[in-house]
């Protein structure tokens, strides 16, 4: 009786020292590929913790809004500016709601092609005037407020911003829909006055007395004047 | 062989974290809350289902109908006022940028805008906002002292007092319930409605700086004074006024309309605040 206590003791210590040799030899002998499976694990926790953050509207919008500042306050000619923020406001905005928006009900009656050189010519327009008055150095100063919720799939953003040769500030609200491509800007307020309701009030008439013929005419006009950088 | 499962791995949370990505758009932490039940104005934590649209319900808004009676007549008054701006109103402001520089021109711009006190002090007192009116002594105050007679703009570094909005007799008459009534183009003063015109009757005659025009005792010096100061004040605020025209201008397809629709947004937005 008293001989089995050390004896199971001992047992027992060689059977653990046996296992922990056993998995010690074969942590090292897999160490690499260990490393690498680790090294996946952290990146597949990164992807998850990445898809249950669903993208802020208004983080994005920001981080957008930096990235066309950074390129459009970098002293190049108003049509050199249009080409390089060109891809970057298509990235952001929605023209074809912009454009179905400022045309109103009306673009129902539009042949899908119409839509199309509408749609087109309204972007470049609005592409144009933007780089028009961004040309320069000096980048405005911009704080953001707090998100407005107002629909599930729309919300909008607050900004003030101040010119660099103002201490005024002004406020631009962006407004911004949450489409199956994700969340794009469909709208711009400046001092409470809407971008596209603005555009819908000139082309109500041109839409109901001429169609897309009359919009698509006006616009190449409007396209053909010259327009003058920081007027 | 070792890397083979780990790198089996890798492929598939790439390819699993994508899909999730581009096929299942997201509620946005700061956004959509419960359909319908928001009301706007109040931001939301609130995760909810992805909520997508294809943005009909906004393209098909009806265009607002505008209360314009006299269109022609204020059409041909836009006109004159296009010419105005730029024949005469332009060239003075131009001349006026090249002589004073930025920094002294925003201090003039500040300077007139402290002395507006009056008017907008009246009229949130008018309009029963006593918290905004004590916003309005306390702006006063602190651009009149620490601003240097109202040269610089202190209040906006004060958070209590950055932000005030700015009140005129239109939008009082507007809070008392009257309608704008008829858009008005008018000679030099430019767009306005029958209740913002009359405000701005009631705002002239509120700043005592206009009472050289009103009353008849004042002295030939008083005058003079009165007229250099109202010059001035033109002069100083001549180049954003003729900016903001311009660049409208320039991206309108129809400037009519378009001046038209910015004006009355902006003051159906100013009556909300």
């Amino acid at each position: 009786m008293t001989n089995s206590k050390p004896f199971k003791r001992d047992a027992i210590s060689q059977y653990l020292n046996a296992l922990i040799g056993e998995f010690g030899n074969r942590i090292y002998q897999y160490r690499r590929s260990l490393a690498v499976a680790v090294v996946n694990l952290s990146f597949v926790i990164c992807r998850l913790s990445f898809a249950a953050s669903p993208p802020d509207p208004a983080s994005q919008l920001r981080s957008e809004i930096d990235q066309v500042l950074s390129i459009a306050y970098s002293g190049q000619s108003s049509e050199t500016l249009a080409d390089r923020v060109r891809p970057l406001l298509e990235k952001d905005f929605s023209f074809e709601l912009v454009t179905r928006q400022a045309i109103g009900p009306g673009w129902r009656q539009f042949a899908a092609g119409d839509q199309q050189k509408v749609t087109d010519l309204f972007s470049r327009l609005v592409i144009r005037i933007y780089a028009a008055r961004v040309v320069g150095t000096q980048k405005p100063t911009i704080t953001y407020g707090k998100t407005v919720t107002l629909t599930p799939d729309r919300c909008e953003v607050p900004t003030r911003v101040t010119a660099p040769n103002s201490d005024k500030p002004y406020a631009v609200v962006y407004r911004l829909i949450n489409l199956p491509s994700g969340w794009r800007i469909y709208d711009v307020l400046i001092e409470g006055v809407s971008f596209v309701a603005n555009y819908r009030a000139q082309f109500d008439d041109l839409v109901r007395r001429g169609g897309a013929a009359a919009v698509i005419k006006t616009l190449e006009a409007k396209l053909a004047e010259p327009i003058n950088p920081n007027s | 062989m070792n890397y083979l499962i780990p790198t089996l791995l890798l492929v598939l949370t790439c390819v699993s974290g994508f899909a999730d990505e581009t096929n299942q758009p997201t509620p946005p932490r700061r956004g959509p809350a419960a359909a319908g039940k928001t009301k706007p104005g109040k931001s939301s934590q609130k995760t909810t289902k992805p909520a997508t649209s294809s943005g009909d319900e906004l393209a098909n808004e009806p265009v607002e109908k505008v209360n314009d009676p006299w269109e022609r007549l204020n059409h041909t008054t836009f006109r004159f006022n296009d010419s105005l701006t730029i024949h005469a109103v332009k060239p003075i402001a131009r001349g006026y940028e090249h002589i004073v520089p930025q920094g002294v021109r925003n201090s003039l711009s500040n300077f007139f805008d402290n002395l507006d006190f009056p008017i907008r002090f009246g009229n949130n007192v008018l309009q029963g906002r006593f918290v905004r009116s004590g916003q309005e002594v306390g702006k006063f105050v602190v651009n009149t002292t620490a601003g240097i007679g109202g040269l610089f703009r202190v209040s906006d570094h004060v958070s209590s007092l950055a932000d005030v909005p700015a009140e005129d007799f239109g939008l009082t008459l507007g809070r008392w319930g009257f309608s704008s009534g008829p858009y008005l183009v008018i000679p030099l003063l430019g767009p306005t409605t029958v209740r913002d015109l009359t405000g701005y009757a009631g705002d002239f005659a509120l700043n005592p700086l206009n009472w050289y025009l009103i009353f008849t005792n004042y002295g030939l010096i008083s005058r003079a004074v009165g007229y250099s100061v109202s010059a001035s004040r033109f002069v100083v605020r001549s180049p954003g006024s003729v900016r903001t025209y311009e660049q409208m201008k320039e991206a309108a397809v129809d400037p009519y309309i378009a001046v038209r629709n910015a004006y009355l947004s902006h003051r159906a937005a100013q009556l909300e605040k």
